[in-house]
């Protein structure tokens, strides 16, 4: 057994956060099998406190003060910087659309460790937050339908879970600060998503006033029952209006029995009845309170996590491992970054099985060209069980159409080591890493760290760099 | 009644009932029956779904009643009579030709005495050892031969991909690869008499294993590091499961090109 050291940072639209988790990584196959490699246990060793995300003005990020509470973090939980293996930082919610968010990620990512990724993005957010929560744990252990809904300041990230799996997800711009209150009680501050809402309801406040609580609850009820609709997967008018954008669909089928779990800072409002509607300044305690009296909460679970969730997920749940049997030409190749993917469509994919890989190679060459990077992945599916001779004719179309080197090569079937034992002859000394059991998908980038457990398996981050969509 | 006719026959069954609910039969009962399975609320079908889907075992397969519904009886028999048709019959001959294997024989007579002995599946005549020295007149680091077991289909199904993929792999490393060759009626043990007549340093067989009822085309490789008769069990490394639903073979091959390179380099096997 192996131990990784993982750090999450999360920078929310209210709150920053920092967890130190443990990752043990051991081959649970037999005797008698192929080796299998699996992260068997994840261990929360050190969680920051809250910190409010430091901002400079309503457009932009505090670079300055968010360094140095991480760095105080570091010191507080006893780590050294540069002495975590894998983790993530990742921006979320409206922070996410604030105009330095791109630079204030860099900033931290070079600071927090070598393999250490920058990522955004409100679908990984929403899953992140939904394996967090133990949302996804909970599905795992009992079978069943789990819809994590994380609400934060900004945005309500749903993630859908079916018997563990992860099927879907989708995201709102509704949070408890679409509304900011000031400490007199009148309206200091509203989001776009906020002045939408109202107007759609024909409601309306004024910044500078106090605003009415008549209308303050009608808006947190009519938010509470759309979510309860986004949470059975089906969408409504205002909720089209609210969705973020960049953000998901959700997935075609919710079992009927699915449970709801509610995380992010606004699943505590749910909870604590003794709440002043004013404690934090915003409109997140009218929310839990008006989600509270909502009907599904036969259905609600507690979980285990609430406004942790997301800074869990990032430093626990981001880092996979490949498939125990893969194919790498050297260990000193890693840790490689911020590979982009290129997804093969299933066409060009049929085409490569049959030897052929003339649309495939010019297709990506040119996504070489756009990305500026040295390097891309393929990404194939793979076949559940190859013959010899379509995985021969595959390796070659494969290494006559990729360029430079390292050959990269993502399968989802179990097919690395065969593929890459099939290229490696071919390949005329060009190094060559194949591996399996990853999905990445368009829009990917992705880090992959030294190998661990003897070479047998390597920990994978798959990533999505979408800022300020 | 052979496999494909009794899956032929599951299928007419199943077909007739389903289309007789589908236009309203005159069956009450019949109808009833059906109504009430569809009448289920769905959360308890999506539980049975979930439940199904989860493993390869018959659960959940409801009833006739005191016995079982003629559909779950049928598909039953007829993955019994699969089991059976792969213990029993023969690897095909154009099978073994198409691979260019040749085919030597262990001292079992027939099928039946390959079941009930044991020990004479372990051991070759005279004949036998020959033929396999002139296949392989000089000793080699690595020998790969192909042997029935308990599963002639598994032998079928996975043979054509993890023995080419073994071999062009096993080449690839430098090591002195022997010529494959195919034995009928063996059992795991037959690596001890072929590794003393051939001189291999590293020894592995590809053979066909007991078939279940939820598979009948699994697979199992065994080697070892200087067999010889007599040698401990514990002196062979065994990767099971090679068939579609375990690990498939062409992974399978490669893996077992490195576990076998390894077996060499560091001159052992065995747990």
């Amino acid at each position: 057994m192996e131990k990784l050291y993982s750090v999450g940072i999360d920078v929310g639209t209210s709150t920053t956060q920092v967890v130190f988790s443990e990752l043990c990584v051991a081959d649970t196959s037999g005797h008698f099998r192929i080796p299998e490699a699996k992260i068997t246990d994840k261990r929360v060793l050190y969680r920051s406190p809250i910190h409010p995300t430091p901002l400079l003005d309503f457009t932009r990020i505090d670079a300055d003060a968010l360094r140095q509470i991480v760095a105080t973090e570091y010191k507080n939980a006893g780590i050294s910087v540069g002495g975590t293996d894998t983790g993530a930082v990742i921006i979320t919610g409206e922070s996410a659309r604030k105009e330095n968010a791109a630079a204030v990620l860099a900033g931290l990512s070079g600071f927090a460790g070598k393999f250490v990724v920058a990522t955004a993005g409100p679908d990984l957010e929403s899953r992140i937050a939904g394996q967090g929560s133990g949302a996804q744990e909970f599905s795992r252990m009992r079978k069943c339908g789990v819809v994590n809904l994380d609400i934060g300041g900004g945005t309500t990230n749903l993630a859908f879970f079916q018997s563990g799996d992860f099927v879907g997800c989708s995201c709102y711009d509704i949070g408890g600060k679409m509304l900011q209150i000031a400490s007199g009680g009148t309206l200091s501050a509203m989001s776009h998503s906020a002045q939408n809402a109202l107007r759609y309801l024909n409601l309306r406040l004024t910044i500078g006033t106090v605003p009415e609580r008549r209308v303050l609850e009608k808006l947190a009820t009519v938010l509470a029952d759309e979510l309860a609709t986004a949470a059975q997967g089906k969408t409504s008018a205002l909720l089209e209006k609210l969705r973020t954008p960049g953000s998901s669909l959700p997935p075609a089928r919710v079992f009927a029995d699915s449970r709801i779990s509610y995380s992010g800072g606004v699943a505590d409002c749910i909870w604590d009845d003794t709440l002043s509607e004013l404690a934090y300044g915003d409109f997140g305690v009218y929310l839990g309170k008006a989600i509270r009296g909502n009907v599904l909460s036969e259905r609600v679970l507690r979980s285990e996590e609430t406004i942790r969730a997301t800074v869990i997920g990032a430093g626990s749940h981001t880092t996979e491992l490949s498939g125990s049997t893969v194919h790498y030409s050297s260990a000193e190749l890693f840790p490689l970054q911020d590979i982009p993917v290129y997804a093969a469509s299933s066409e060009q994919e049929a085409a490569l099985w049959r030897g052929d890989c003339a649309d495939f190679a010019q297709d990506f060459l040119n996504f070489i060209h756009q990305t500026d990077s040295p390097h891309a992945a393929v990404e194939l599916n793979g076949k559940a069980n190859p013959g010899y001779r379509e995985l021969t004719l595959l390796a070659r179309a494969l290494v006559r159409s990729l360029t430079g080197q390292p050959l990269i090569i993502l399968l989802h079937e179990d097919n690395a080591k065969v593929l890459g034992q099939l290229m490696r002859p071919l390949a005329g000394g060009r190094a060559l890493i194949v591996l399996d059991s990853i999905y990445a998908g368009a829009n990917t980038y992705l880090d992959i760290g030294k190998p661990v457990l003897g070479g047998m398996t390597l920990p994978v981050i798959v990533k999505t760099l979408i800022l300020g969509v | 009644m052979n496999e494909q006719a009794l899956r032929r026959l599951t299928d007419a069954i199943t077909d007739t009932v389903l289309r007789k609910i589908a236009t309203g039969s005159k069956d009450g009962k019949a109808e009833a029956a059906a109504n009430k399975i569809t009448a289920l609320p769905s959360t308890v079908n999506d539980d049975i779904t979930r439940m199904k889907q989860s493993t390869s075992a018959r659960i959940a397969v409801g009833r006739a009643g005191a016995r079982l519904r003629t559909d779950t009886y049928l598909a039953f028999r007829a993955d019994h009579a699969a089991a059976r048709d792969a213990v029993l019959l023969d690897v095909n001959l154009d099978f073994l030709a198409r691979l260019g294997l040749e085919s030597v024989s262990t001292r079992c007579a027939d099928k039946n005495e390959f079941l009930t002995r044991p020990d004479l599946g372990r051991v070759f005549p005279h004949e036998s050892l020959e033929k396999i020295h002139t296949l392989n007149p000089e000793p080699v680091d690595v020998l790969v031969y192909l042997a029935d077991g308990l599963s002639s289909r598994a032998v079928e199904a996975n043979g054509e991909t993890i023995l080419p993929i073994l071999l062009e792999g096993l080449r690839g490393t430098g090591l002195k690869v022997g010529q494959p060759f195919f034995v009928c009626y063996g059992r795991v043990g037959t690596m001890e008499e072929i590794t003393q007549t051939v001189g291999a340093a590293v020894t592995c067989v590809l053979l066909g294993e007991r078939p279940g009822l939820g598979s009948a085309e699994s697979m199992s490789a065994y080697f070892a590091y200087n067999a010889h008769p007599g040698m401990s069990e514990s002196g062979r490394t065994v990767i099971s499961n090679i068939y579609a639903g375990g690990i498939n073979a062409a992974e399978a091959g490669a893996y077992l090109t490195e576990a076998l390179e390894r077996a060499f380099r560091e001159k052992k096997s065995g747990v």
